[in-house]
């Protein structure tokens, strides 16, 4: 049984669609990403799963049971804010145990829940505080605590790091993962930044503009995207696109021109576009016949690598090279595409062309 | 702005000076005339050092029951404000989070509800008051000024509860609270200072009111306002007993000031300045 | 029905519809009963006439006569002195307590207390001090070689007298709410202003001034809509007199109804009245929201 189910989830506000028909399924104990750039519909549809907004068309199950008209309190999901939500008025014991209170539980089972939940958190020696004499990071940490000692079926996450610096940002991403191995809880996790969904997520899903644009787990989405927009959002720097032509089986785009690798489905004449990691952007020997030439306009050092900003033909693109065999701008060099690493996507459409 | 040089100090200070002894002077008459020998009352030059007599307090209590009206006052004063509290904070609370295009006309309506000329009405409330036999009764003016504190509180506490985070309320309800436990233990303890700049509006709002008090009530619910007045009679003006009475009356609203003035801008305004 | 679309019809049901309800009970119910009033002939000094409908008589009366009118200019007259002094001594005194210097939150403070204080009270005290013969006000004057003045005494003086009374109650307010809105302007305008090199007053009139007007325009409304409920005062120091002078519409009100017991009469004029404050009301309305929509 999954435990959280969307059929054709549809989210309006009057006149307009912010969520179109999501269609997800999310096994037990999975971890599951809502990642897309701001404004596409993925803290709709995890506040819908909450409760917090209403279904406007479809249906909406959690362990097997349709949930879409259920208050909140009866959907047995517990939920990390974005900025946390902890109550000012109340110490951090107090904020755990106001989580507990509506389960009329035994007194000694509620102070044995939240000693475990402080302990796991090392929050221990900050029960009395309150939320205004926190960190940022353990302000986080009590709102994972207070959603953890409701031991809920599912966990929902709405960009539970975006408000802690990046170095913090690192070390709770790590817990966060810990956690969930340990606990073995469903999580539906809303994010936009890639590194915390490619990290985290046994699965994602991408989403734009409202509509689902991809599911899969992060090699996948990162090996085979299924449309030109997961392609340029997921990696770091963003994979080069190039729009071209198929001509006599080959892609032809102003000044170069490859052949097309078995696994995709083109038609003659058909507007493409090309897609290449930069790091499958390799220099070549000056001799190398099927080379391209690149001329280096601007060079970024990142440590291990380096970016070169090139100019192949009329294109622009980048390319992710050791740091050793950084070129000096203004030079012009010999690059080779990596041809099995080839995307190619339907000019039109976007969606690949892969079989 | 920078720091004003010494002579722009000096020009400020003295300006200020004289905008103080003018709008502190009547005050100051209100508090030395309430002790002050009657026979030196209106002496010129003024005596700003005289004998101090409490007889204008003691006629005060002995000859009429004043301290029968300040109890009306009280009475009168805290029930409405703890109606109009009540009524006040749940409205502003639905106003602050219920979002429809018509919010803001029913929350102009209640507002003006506060800016009509009292005048206008007291002549139906003396009649309606009159048919059920109100007439003369604290409950009387409690109604009537909860007419005026409702609306206050609530354009006053929806700025609180605007301030309120909705994530709160969202947390808690996925905690497993329903709607009017979250607003109870979450919205307002959070809006609390609001509650309390309120009833401090609606209590001295009640306290110094005149016209109603006067038009509705008798010798029974008089007010401590109508009954100073009524030592403003044409044979003999009892200055000192008005004095006393007033200082007296002056006593909450000087406090409130003195105590709380970083919220009188949004009270008074009714939150259009904060 | 999804659950956030229940919720938000509790929250009308539990929270907004009980405060409806009462307001409507306790004061449009009243309104309408003024409105039943006007067009009937309600007369508590003659008992023995029917209190039957009449139609727009008592409007007809309360329109065409001249009391009525003269009530209304001398409520503008009012309005206007009190509002244009409150203005500019609120905004003055205000650039004087906003002033980096020692001690103004204590003065602002003291400043405030007129405002506190009931209307009956501040009436009582100014009345001391116009009182005929025995005053204060007019010995204060012949220090400095005026006077004297027979100020509730003289139709010449009596709306003035009334007039310093409000003044001196309200011009704390416009000085409170301008100072607010100095302290919350930002400090860059000045900034640029001065590094450009432009003159105080220029800053003042340029820079300050413009942004301060939103505030200042609410502020005027709010003094403006009391100030054509005015009675309190009014009825200690004047009463409406002498002769008329001091008659603004509560007090024409107020005579009407419980001086000649002229019931119907009180209720046409309460309801014009009503009508006169509602555009007020509504141009207030107005200036605010446009003030929260520039505001985003």
């Amino acid at each position: 049984m999954s435990a959280i189910t969307l059929r054709n989830v549809v989210k309006r506000y009057g006149a307009v669609q912010v969520v179109h028909g999501v269609d997800l399924t999310i096994d037990e104990g999975e971890f599951v990403v809502l990642l897309g750039p701001s404004g596409c519909g993925k803290t709709t549809t995890l506040r819908m799963v909450a409760g917090l907004e209403d279904v406007s068309e479809g249906e909406l199950s959690i362990g097997g049971r349709v949930v879409n008209n259920l208050a909140p309190k009866d959907r047995g999901v517990a939920m990390v804010f974005q900025n946390y939500a902890l109550y000012p008025h109340m110490t951090v014991r107090q904020n755990m145990e106001f989580a507990l209170r509506p389960m009329k539980l035994e007194k000694s089972v509620v102070d044995k829940r939240i000693a475990d939940t402080a302990e796991i958190l090392g929050l221990s020696p900050l029960m009395e505080r309150r939320p205004a004499q926190l960190s940022g990071g353990q302000r986080q940490r009590v709102a994972m605590g207070r959603a953890m000692v409701r031991t809920p079926k599912v966990f929902l996450f709405d960009e539970p790091l975006s408000n802690l610096d990046a170095k913090l940002r690192t070390q709770v991403r790590w817990e966060i993962g810990k956690l969930h191995q340990r606990l073995g809880t469903t999580v539906l996790y809303v994010t936009h930044d890639q590194v915390e969904a490619m990290t985290l997520a046994d699965k994602i899903v991408i989403m734009r503009d409202g509509y689902v644009e991809q599911v899969g787990t992060p090699e996948e989405v990162f090996a085979h995207p299924k449309t030109t927009f997961v392609a340029t959002f997921i990696g770091s720097p963003a994979m080069n696109m190039i729009d071209g032509r198929i001509e006599s089986g080959r892609m032809v785009a102003e000044g170069i021109s490859f052949a097309i690798p078995a696994r995709y489905h083109v038609s003659e004449g058909q507007a493409v576009t090309l897609g290449i990691r930069p790091s499958e952007i390799k220099i070549a020997a000056s001799d190398d016949a099927g080379a391209l030439d690149a001329r280096v306009e601007v060079t970024e050092y990142l440590g291990n690598e380096a970016l070169l900003d090139l100019r192949i033909g009329r294109h622009e693109m980048v390319a992710e090279v050791p740091a050793a065999d950084r070129v000096e701008p203004g030079r012009t060099i010999r690059v080779r595409f990596n041809e099995a690493a080839l995307h190619l996507f339907d000019a039109q459409t976007g969606k690949t062309l892969a079989l | 702005m920078d720091k004003p040089s010494t002579r722009q100090a000096i020009l400020v200070y003295t300006l200020l000076a004289i905008i103080l002894i003018v709008f502190m002077m009547p005050i100051y008459l209100i508090v030395s005339s309430s002790v002050k020998p009657s026979p030196i009352m209106f002496q010129k030059p003024p005596a700003f050092i005289f004998p101090v007599t409490w007889e204008h307090y003691v006629d005060l209590f002995t000859m009429r029951p004043f301290a029968k009206f300040i109890m009306n006052s009280l009475i009168v004063a805290l029930g409405s404000t703890a109606f109009s509290v009540f009524m006040g904070s749940l409205g502003a609370y639905a106003i602050s989070r219920i979002r429809h295009k018509r919010i803001n006309d029913v929350a102009f309506w209640i507002l003006s509800m506060r800016m009509f000329p009292p005048i206008a009405v007291v002549v139906p409330y003396y009649i309606i008051f009159k048919t059920v036999g109100l007439l003369d009764t604290p409950l009387a003016l409690i109604i009537v000024y909860s007419t005026a504190n409702i609306p206050l509180t609530v354009w006053l506490m929806k700025g609180f509860f605007d301030e309120v985070p909705t994530a709160l309320e969202e947390a808690a309800s996925v905690d497993g609270y329903g709607l009017v436990e979250t607003f109870w233990r979450i919205t307002l303890p959070l809006a609390a200072p609001g509650l309390a700049v309120s009833a401090v509006f609606c209590f001295i709002f009640s306290w110094n009111e005149f016209l109603f008090a006067l038009m509705l009530t008798g010798s029974e619910a008089q007010t401590a306002t109508v009954a100073v007045m009524s030592f403003w009679s044409s044979d003999a003006v009892q200055w000192g007993r008005i004095m006393a009475g007033s200082f007296i009356i002056l006593i909450p609203g000087v406090i409130f000031v003195l105590t709380c003035q970083r919220w009188l801008v949004r009270g008074l305004t009714m939150g259009s300045v904060k | 029905m999804g659950y956030i679309q229940r919720r938000n019809r509790r929250i009308f049901l539990i929270f907004l519809f009980p405060v409806i309800v009462a307001l409507f009970a306790t004061t449009i119910y009243p309104m309408l009963y003024a409105g039943w009033l006007s067009f009937r002939n309600y007369d508590l000094a003659k008992p023995f006439i029917p209190r039957v409908f009449v139609g727009w008589a008592n409007y007809a009366e309360v329109l065409s006569s001249g009391p009525f009118l003269h009530a209304l200019i001398t409520t503008f007259k009012l309005m206007a002195i009190t509002l244009s002094v409150q203005l500019v001594l609120g905004v003055g005194i205000a650039l004087l307590v906003t002033q980096k210097l020692r001690g103004m939150g204590l003065v602002r403070t003291l400043l405030l207390i007129p405002m506190m204080i009931s209307p009956v009270i501040v009436g009582l005290v100014w009345l001391f001090l116009y009182f005929p013969e025995l005053g204060y006000l007019n010995y204060f004057l012949s220090l400095i070689g005026l006077g004297p003045v027979s100020w509730i005494t003289s139709t010449d003086w009596a709306l003035l007298a009334i007039a310093i009374a409000d003044i001196w109650q309200w011009t704390p307010f416009v000085m409170m709410g301008t100072a607010a809105a100095l302290q919350s302007l930002s400090p860059e305008p000045y900034e640029a202003a001065r590094i450009d090199g432009n003159s105080r007053w220029d800053v003042f009139s340029r820079v300050t001034l413009p942004q301060l007007k939103p505030v200042l325009v609410s502020l005027m409304f709010l003094r403006a809509i009391d100030a054509f409920k005015i009675y309190d005062i009014i009825f200690v120091l004047t009463k409406g007199g002498p002769a008329d002078s001091t008659e603004v519409i509560s007090l024409y009100i107020y005579r009407q109804s419980f001086t000649f017991w002229r019931m119907g009469v009180g209720a046409a004029a309460s309801f014009v009245s009503l009508i006169i404050i509602s555009v007020l009301i509504t141009l207030f309305f107005k200036s605010l929201q446009r003030g929260q929509a520039s505001k985003g």
